[in-house]
């Protein structure tokens, strides 16, 4: 295998061209979980490090949600869209001077999709064929797999990163998600080198000389830190006071004052994350699709957005975000007016029989909802308590129930406990929208299908919507199920709330949007004069 | 002595087995598992049986419990998967962080503590000791977490971009970004400089409470016969107070001190999230977050280590302070 012997990372000079040197720092309230192991991550900000830091993905999409070569300079597919064949890169290198070739790529997917691995996501996979049959190295740098045609076939290889084979074929696979490899010792290929983790405080990343010149180079940065920092307040100062040059998620009352400072600025994009409540369809109160549009109709979304985000968020509908390609931007969801929702009620079996106050069904049932939520999460329990003073009106009773996070997921996740009426979430689909494990029939025994939802139209959509390879075919079914979604409102659709970014002025070349906030980490500056 | 400081660390034996298997039986009580923390989109049963059972969550409790304490006799503490270290390994990482911080803040606020209780017991009733009431009991009664963002909105964000003193202090983290590349003396002034308002933050709660038990300790003795007597035989104020009296007014402080303990590892954890502290308080909290029992454990067995030693400590002062009190 070949190698670069000249490599030197860490030593290497800094370009003295006025762009390049200093150091910027980032800061988050939350680790790096699993840091750079692509075997074991489901973490929002561990996958950002892994896509656009340390490791790197066979392709990114840009703006538009469409493919671009990146450690794949190219691919094919072949016309009965069975084989899907990348050409890689031979000018990569992993940081300890081995190249990255086929071998990689073909060892990634062995793992992700050996059983043993555990690997989180598995539905990345669903329509390829997994194991040794579903993939074929043609030569060093060709790499085929087979796969039933499907839509977004190469989103997987967007998220994955490539893991190096040569450090880690002899790791069982069962024993990957434990090894040292992401948050001890990785060895990405990626534009910065890993030079150091201290747990629970920093990552610090370097500049990697022999990056790619077609993919940027190296980068202007020297080195690139990531600090733990779990309180907000302490995040702010820190930003305030130079001390970090971006705040990972800001809170929307600490926005105002980024804005305000002269020496900051604050950079906002929509999310894939929504929030929502679930609702156990398999319970009596809330089996009728009705019931669930009454209380959509009853509950003021605007201006929760208004009081939880201060504007910072758009109601959401569905789970398909604004941004995407899918998204149906003619779509009416339940506006807010609580006489309307009262009336639709009254249509059902759902009367207040006895006066009290609550309604009750023929057999004398109270129409009673339990909202759960994670104990702590103050936005969460404001939602639970606005609903529960909003649907008091329309006869209904909710209780709010808090709950720490572990007791909260069995509950809502164990198929054979489900014991819930709603429950308050947030969830982020990837750019390849795949509603089936939440919302099919046939998956309603999986942990996510807490929804409990059995509607054969519902089914045949989410049966169609994965297979259409072509966007414009695609597109007037993905509206079809929108519409569907909200006539049956599974989950009360509740907000996508934008992603707050302070970010220090001294550094420049910072582009954030729905890919997150490293995408353009290559082309960060920082001016010379302020340089650490 | 020695004998008596033998049977101590023997009768530790069993009470930290004790503690170990309480500890194993509450984390086994707590609902949820590492695997039902993942929710990610095509999670199927399959999926998480078999994190259960790389984690070695598929067998009996009662077999975890024989492999994990055999193990933990030898000093294997076991796996931590969130980490992906050994629970060793990260407690080596995290300890002597909490350590530095609770071992100074001790020591500071013991100082500042009973050095402010020794001027409000001389200066019963006076102006001083209205003044130092004020503070004390203002001090005692705030939340460390609350006290510490105040300390970083004045210390380090007002005296930095408000006022622009020439002196302020890092909001957070143990070190400044660029340690590695300090040479020795600039690391520890950086390390100093990071410890200020951490450490400050626990000086100031647990030296209020300190100094009230110091006040209160020292007005008794300084009312004793012998005090007096002391006093009508001409002896100098200060000889008098040191010597005599605070000597005496020290034994319920030692019993404070044993009683200290657990409660600043615990207070300790607010303080680390707010500071950013990497030590073992927020080593607990992620590790109790992302389920990796091995690590909160391990934890809980040196935080039951610490406390049992720090008691035993408080027991060999009582026996240096008080002549009277002998072991053995």
């Amino acid at each position: 295998m070949a190698r670069v012997d000249s490599f030197m990372a860490a030593g290497a000079p800094t370009p003295a061209d006025g762009r390049h040197g200093g150091t910027a720092v980032m800061g988050g309230i939350a680790e790096l979980v699993n840091g750079m192991n692509a075997f074991t991550t489901t973490g929002y900000g561990s996958s950002q490090y892994q896509q656009f830091v340390n490791l790197m993905t066979l392709v990114r999409v840009d703006g538009g949600l469409e493919a671009r070569p990146y450690l794949a300079e190219s691919w094919s597919v072949s016309p009965d869209g069975t084989e899907l064949t990348f050409r890689i890169r031979q000018d990569v290198y992993w940081h300890d001077g081995e190249r990255t070739d086929a071998r990689d790529v073909a060892f990634t997917f062995l793992r992700a999709t050996d059983p043993e691995t555990a690997f989180p996501n598995p539905a990345y996979w669903d329509h390829y064929v997994a194991g040794p049959e579903g993939v074929e190295v043609v030569d060093d740098f060709t790499v085929t797999f087979r796969l039933e045609p499907h839509a977004e076939i190469l989103d997987p290889w967007r998220a994955v990163g490539i893991m190096p084979e040569h450090l880690l074929a002899d790791v069982p696979p069962s024993e990957l998600a434990s090894h040292p490899f992401g948050s001890v010792c990785p060895v990405g290929n990626g534009p910065f080198v890993f030079a150091s983790h201290r747990p629970q405080e920093s990552w610090t990343f370097e500049a990697n000389p022999a990056f790619p010149g077609q993919l940027g180079g190296r980068p202007f940065l020297d080195r690139l830190v990531y600090r733990v920092i779990p309180d907000q307040t302490t995040l702010l100062t820190e930003l305030l006071t130079g001390s970090i040059d971006m705040y990972l998620s800001l809170r929307p009352d600490q926005a105002a004052t980024v804005v305000e400072d002269p020496d900051t600025r604050l950079e906002t994009f929509d999310p894939r994350e929504f929030t929502f409540i679930g609702w156990n369809t398999r319970r009596p109160q809330l089996a009728d699709p009705r019931v669930r549009r009454a209380i959509a109709m009853s509950t003021d979304r605007d201006a929760v957005v208004q009081a939880l985000l201060r504007g910072f968020g758009t109601v959401a509908e569905t789970g398909v975000p604004p941004f995407h390609w899918a998204y149906d931007a003619d779509l009416e969801g339940p506006a807010y007016d609580p006489e309307a929702a009262a009336a639709l009620l009254d249509e059902t079996e759902w009367r207040d029989r006895d006066g009290d106050g609550v309604r009750e069904n023929a057999s004398g049932a109270p129409l009673e909802l339990t909202v759960i939520f994670n104990a702590g999460n103050q936005d969460r329990q404001t939602i639970a308590e606005l609903m529960q003073a909003e649907l008091r009106s329309l006869g209904i009773s909710v209780t709010p129930e808090g709950l720490e996070p572990g007791e909260l997921a069995r509950r809502a996740t164990d198929p054979s406990v489900r014991d819930f009426d709603g429950l308050i979430l947030a969830w982020v689909h990837d750019f390849r929208v795949d509603e089936k494990d939440l919302f099919h029939s046939t998956r309603a025994d999986q942990p996510l299908g807490f929804s409990g939802l059995r509607d054969p139209e519902l089914d045949r959509l989410l049966d169609t919507l994965q297979l259409v390879v072509d966007r414009d075919q695609s597109r007037p079914l993905w509206h079809d199920y929108q519409r569907r979604i909200v006539d049956l409102q599974p989950w009360l659709y509740l907000f996508y709330a934008q992603k707050l970014t302070g970010v220090s002025r001294r550094l420049q070349g910072v582009e954030v949007d729905f890919r997150g906030e490293v995408v353009t980490v290559g082309d960060w500056r920082i001016q010379e004069a302020e340089s650490r | 002595m020695r004998r008596y400081l033998l049977g101590r660390l023997l009768l530790a034996v069993p009470l930290l087995l004790a503690l170990a298997t309480l500890l194993f039986m509450l984390v086994e009580l707590a609902p949820g598992d590492p695997a039902d923390l993942l929710i990610s989109p095509g999670m199927t049963n399959e999926v998480r049986e078999q994190v259960r059972t790389n984690l070695g969550l598929d067998e009996p409790a009662p077999v975890r419990y024989l492999r994990w304490i055999a193990a933990a006799a030898t000093g294997d503490l076991g796996f931590s998967h969130s980490r992906g270290v050994s629970v060793r390994v990260a407690l080596a990482q995290s300890l002597p962080n909490t350590l530095l911080l609770t071992g100074v803040s001790l020591v500071l606020a013991f100082a500042l503590g009973v050095g402010v209780g020794i001027v409000q017991a001389v200066r019963q009733s006076s102006w001083i000791d209205s003044v130092l009431n004020l503070f004390v009991l203002t001090f005692y009664s705030l939340p460390s977490f609350w006290l510490g963002v105040i300390l970083i909105l004045v210390f380090s964000y007002g005296a930095q971009s408000v006022w622009e003193w020439p002196i302020h202090f890092p909001a957070s983290g143990a070190t400044s970004v660029g340690y590695d590349l300090m040479g020795p003396g600039e690391r520890i002034v950086d390390r100093v400089r990071h410890l200020i308002l951490p450490v400050g933050t626990l000086v100031l709660v647990m030296g209020a409470g300190v100094a009230r038990y110091a006040r209160s300790a020292l007005l008794e003795v300084i009312r004793e016969d012998y005090v007096r007597a002391a006093r009508a035989r001409g002896l100098g104020r200060a000889r008098v107070l040191f010597r005599h009296a605070l000597p005496n007014a020290l034994l319920p402080l030692i019993t404070v001190f044993g009683l200290y303990l657990p409660v600043l590892f615990s207070g300790a954890v607010f303080v680390e999230t707010v500071f950013a502290w990497p030590g073992m308080g927020r080593l607990m909290v992620d590790a109790v977050a992302s389920r990796d029992f091995p690590l909160v454990l391990g934890g809980s067995l040196v935080f039951a280590v610490l406390v049992v030693v720090g008691n035993l400590v408080a027991d060999l002062l009582y026996a240096w302070a008080d002549p009277r009190v002998r072991y053995g």
